[in-house]
C-alpha cells in the first residue's frame, strides 16, 4: 500500500495561502505598472489624466521588490516549516496571523499614498525626496509584522528542537530559520532609518535629515535584502529540485554551510551600493567589497551543488558523455524547468553582481540602468521564476488539488515566454546602461543630444521585453487562479528530498546559532561602527525634505 | 588479500560520483564571469 502523503496542517496551510494571494495580487498591480513604464520609457506613449511616471515606478517597486517578495517567502517558509517539523503551535500559528495582519494592513497603508501620487519616492526612499509619513508608517508596519512571523517561525523551530534533542533539524526549517535571522538583523537597519529618522521629519517633527546616515541605514538593509529573496530560492534549489527530478540532494551538510556563509557575509556589505557616495572614507568601502566578494564563495557552492545533483541523477539513468545528464533531466516538468531557466539566468546575473560590486568596475555602471537590468535577472528571473515554479506544487497541496497536463503546458509556455521577455527587456538594459543610459528616469531626449540619441533602440527593445513579460504575468495569474479554485481535486506532494549519502549527517555546530550570530553582530561591528560615528559626527547640517512630483 | 584490497578498491570506486560534467560546467561558468568581468573592466581602461 502507498504510504500517504505527508501535507502541511488545514490551518498552516490557510496560513501560507493568506500570503501567497496577497503576493500574487501585487503581482497583478505591480506587473502592469512595470508594464506603463516600459512604454513609457520607449517615447511612444504618454500616462493619461497627468499621471506621474514617478508613481507607477515606486508602484512596481514597492509592490514587487517589498511585497510580492516578502509575502511569497514568508508564505512558503510558513508551509516549510509545517511540513518538515509538523504542524505549528496554536500560538506560533496566532503570531503568524498577527505578522500577516500587520504586514497586509502596511501594505494597503502604503499602496493608499503612492497611489494617490502623494509618495513618489521609489522603492528605496531616498532622502531628501519625502514622501507622506502614512507610506513610511505603512513600511514600518510591513517590516514589524514580517518580525512577529518571523518570532512564529523560531518559537516554532525551538519547540522542535527540544523535543528532538541531538538531532539535526530538516533542512527547510534550517534554512527558514536562517533567512528569518538575516532578515531580522538587517531589516533592524531600514527600521531604524524610518521611525527615527523619515518618520519625524515626514511629520514636521525634524526639520533636516541626515541623508547619508539614512542612505547608508537603507543600504545596510538593502544587500541583504536581495539574499532574503535569494535564500528561499535556494531552499527550493537545494531541498526540492533533487526529489522533483526523481534524484538525491548532493549534499545537505553543504547546503547547510552555504546558508550560514550568506549568513555571515550579506550583510556588513551595504557600502557596495554607495561606493561613489561621498562622505564616506575608501577604507569602509574596500572593508565591504572584500566582504562582498566572501558572497562568491557560497554561490559557487550552490552552482557546484546543483550541477553534481543533476549529473549524478543523469548518470544514475545510464547518462554517457560530458554533458549526456542533461538529456535526462524532466524538461516537460514546470516544477522543475521553471526553477531551472531561474539558474540559468542566475549565471548572467551574478557575474553582473561581481561588476557591480567592484569599485572601479561600478564606476562605469553606477546609477545607469544596467543595475536595473541586473536585479532584473537576480530577483525578477531567478528568484521569480523559482517562485512560479515552486507555486505549482505548493499551491495545489495546500488547496488539496493537482495540477493538469494543461496547466502544466501552460506553465512551461509561462516559463519560455518569461524568459524571452527578460532577455529583451534585460539585455538592452544591461548594453544601454553601458552606453551611459540613467536608471530611475522618464523618458527624454536630454535636448536631443547625441548620447541620448543612441539609448531610444533599447529603450523600445525594454518596452517590447515588457510588453512579453506582462503577457507571462497574465499567465501565472491563469494558473495560480486555476490551482487555487478550479483545478481537480487530489493529492499534491510537498516534494521534499534527501541527501545522496544516508550516513550523512551534518555537524550540530552549524545550529549553534549563538556563534553564527555572534559572528554576525561582531562583522557588522567591524564593518559598520566607524563609519557611522564618522557619518554622524561629521554631518553637514542635513537637508529639508523634498517633493519633486 | 590482494583481491580483497582489488574489491574494495572497486567498492570505493563505485561510491564516488563521476562528476566531469559538473568540472566542465563550473569551468565554463568560471570562464563566462571572468571574460563579462574583463570587458567591463576595459571599458572602464578606455574611458579613463
Amino acid at each position: 500500500m502507498a504510504q500517504p502523503l505527508e501535507k502541511v496542517d488545514r490551518r498552516d496551510a490557510k496560513l501560507a495561502l493568506a500570503h501567497l494571494f496577497v503576493a500574487f495580487a501585487a503581482l497583478a498591480l505591480g506587473g502592469f505598472a512595470g508594464l506603463l513604464q516600459t512604454l513609457v520609457r520607449s517615447g511612444k506613449f504618454e500616462l493619461p489624466a497627468g499621471i506621474s511616471y514617478y508613481t507607477i515606478l515606486t508602484t512596481h517597486g514597492v509592490l514587487l521588490g517589498l511585497v510580492l517578495t516578502t509575502f511569497f517567502i514568508i508564505g512558503f517558509q510558513f508551509a516549510a516549516v509545517s511540513r518538515t517539523t509538523g504542524a505549528l503551535s496554536d500560538g506560533s500559528r496566532r503570531l503568524g496571523w498577527i505578522g500577516f495582519w500587520m504586514m497586509t494592513s502596511g501594505t494597503a497603508c502604503t499602496a493608499f499614498f503612492i497611489l494617490t501620487g502623494q509618495a513618489s519616492v521609489l522603492y528605496t526612499f531616498y532622502a531628501p525626496l519625502q514622501a507622506h509619513a502614512g507610506f513610511y508608517i505603512g513600511l514600518a508596519l510591513v517590516v514589524v509584522g514580517s518580525w512577529v512571523s518571523g518570532f512564529a517561525m523560531f518559537a516554532h523551530y525551538a519547540r522542535w528542537r527540544k523535543t528532538h534533542r541531538g538531532q539535526v533539524s530538516p533542512l527547510l526549517a534550517f534554512m527558514s530559520v536562517t533567512n528569518m535571522v538575516l532578515w531580522l538583523v538587517c531589516s533592524l537597519g531600514v527600521a531604524a532609518t524610518v521611525v527615527f529618522q523619515l518618520i519625524p521629519w515626514s511629520l514636521g517633527l525634524t526639520d533636516r535629515v541626515n541623508v547619508l546616515l539614512s542612505r547608508t541605514l537603507f543600504w545596510y538593509f538593502g544587500h541583504p535584502l536581495v539574499y532574503f529573496w535569494l535564500l528561499p530560492a535556494y531552499m527550493v534549489w537545494y531541498a526540492v529540485i533533487p526529489k522533483v527530478i526523481g534524484g538525491k540532494m548532493f549534499s545537505d551538510s553543504l547546503a547547510r554551510l552555504a546558508f550560514i556563509l550568506f549568513l555571515l557575509f550579506s550583510i556588513p556589505v551595504g557600502f557596495h551600493h554607495q561606493l561613489l557616495e561621498p562622505g564616506i572614507s575608501p577604507f569602509w568601502k574596500y572593508v565591504q567589497v572584500v566582504l562582498t566578494f566572501m558572497v562568491i564563495i557560497p554561490s559557487l557552492m550552490t552552482a557546484f551543488a546543483m550541477f553534481a545533483t543533476f549529473e549524478s541523477y543523469g548518470r544514475s539513468q545510464g547518462a554517457t558523455g560530458l554533458f549526456g545528464w542533461l538529456r535526462k533531466l524532466p524538461w516537460s516538468d514546470a516544477r522543475f524547468f521553471a526553477p531551472f531557466v531561474g539558474m540559468l539566468f542566475f549565471i548572467p546575473a551574478g557575474t553582473g553582481g561581481i561588476i557591480n560590486a567592484s569599485h572601479q568596475l561600478n564606476q562605469v555602471v553606477h546609477n545607469t540602468i544596467w543595475v536595473t537590468g541586473h536585479f532584473h535577472l537576480t530577483v525578477a528571473t531567478t528568484v521569480v521564476l523559482t517562485f512560479f515554479g515552486a507555486s505549482y506544487w505548493l499551491i495545489p497541496h495546500l488547496t488539496g488539488r493537482v495540477m493538469t497536463k494543461a496547466m502544466n503546458r501552460l506553465a512551461i509556455i509561462q516559463t519560455i515566454v518569461w524568459a524571452v521577455g527578460m532577455t529583451f527587456m534585460s539585455g538592452s538594459m544591461h548594453f544601454a546602461g553601458l552606453l551611459g543610459a540613467p536608471r530611475r528616469s522618464a523618458f527624454s531626449t536630454y535636448s536631443n543630444s547625441p548620447q541620448a540619441l543612441e539609448w531610444i533602440p533599447y529603450q523600445i527593445a525594454q518596452a517590447v521585453g515588457g510588453t512579453i513579460l506582462f503577457i507571462g504575468i497574465i499567465l501565472i495569474l491563469v494558473i495560480v487562479i486555476n490551482l487555487a479554485f478550479f483545478a481537480p481535486k487530489g493529492e499534491t506532494e510537498f516534494p521534499v528530498a534527501e541527501a545522496a549519502a544516508p550516513y550523512e549527517r551534518a555537524a550540530l555546530a552549524l545550529e549553534n546559532w549563538k556563534l553564527w550570530i555572534g559572528l554576525v553582530v561582531a562583522l557588522i561591528l567591524i564593518a559598520y561602527t566607524v563609519p557611522i560615528i564618522d557619518i554622524i559626527q561629521n554631518a553637514p547640517p542635513g537637508s529639508k525634505g523634498y517633493k519633486l512630483w | 588479500m590482494a583481491k580483497l584490497i582489488t574489491a574494495a578498491r572497486q567498492t570505493k570506486q563505485e561510491k564516488e560520483p563521476a562528476l566531469k560534467g559538473t568540472l566542465a560546467s563550473v569551468f565554463l561558468l568560471g570562464f563566462f564571469v571572468i571574460f563579462s568581468w574583463v570587458s567591463v573592466y576595459f571599458l572602464f581602461l578606455h574611458r579613463l
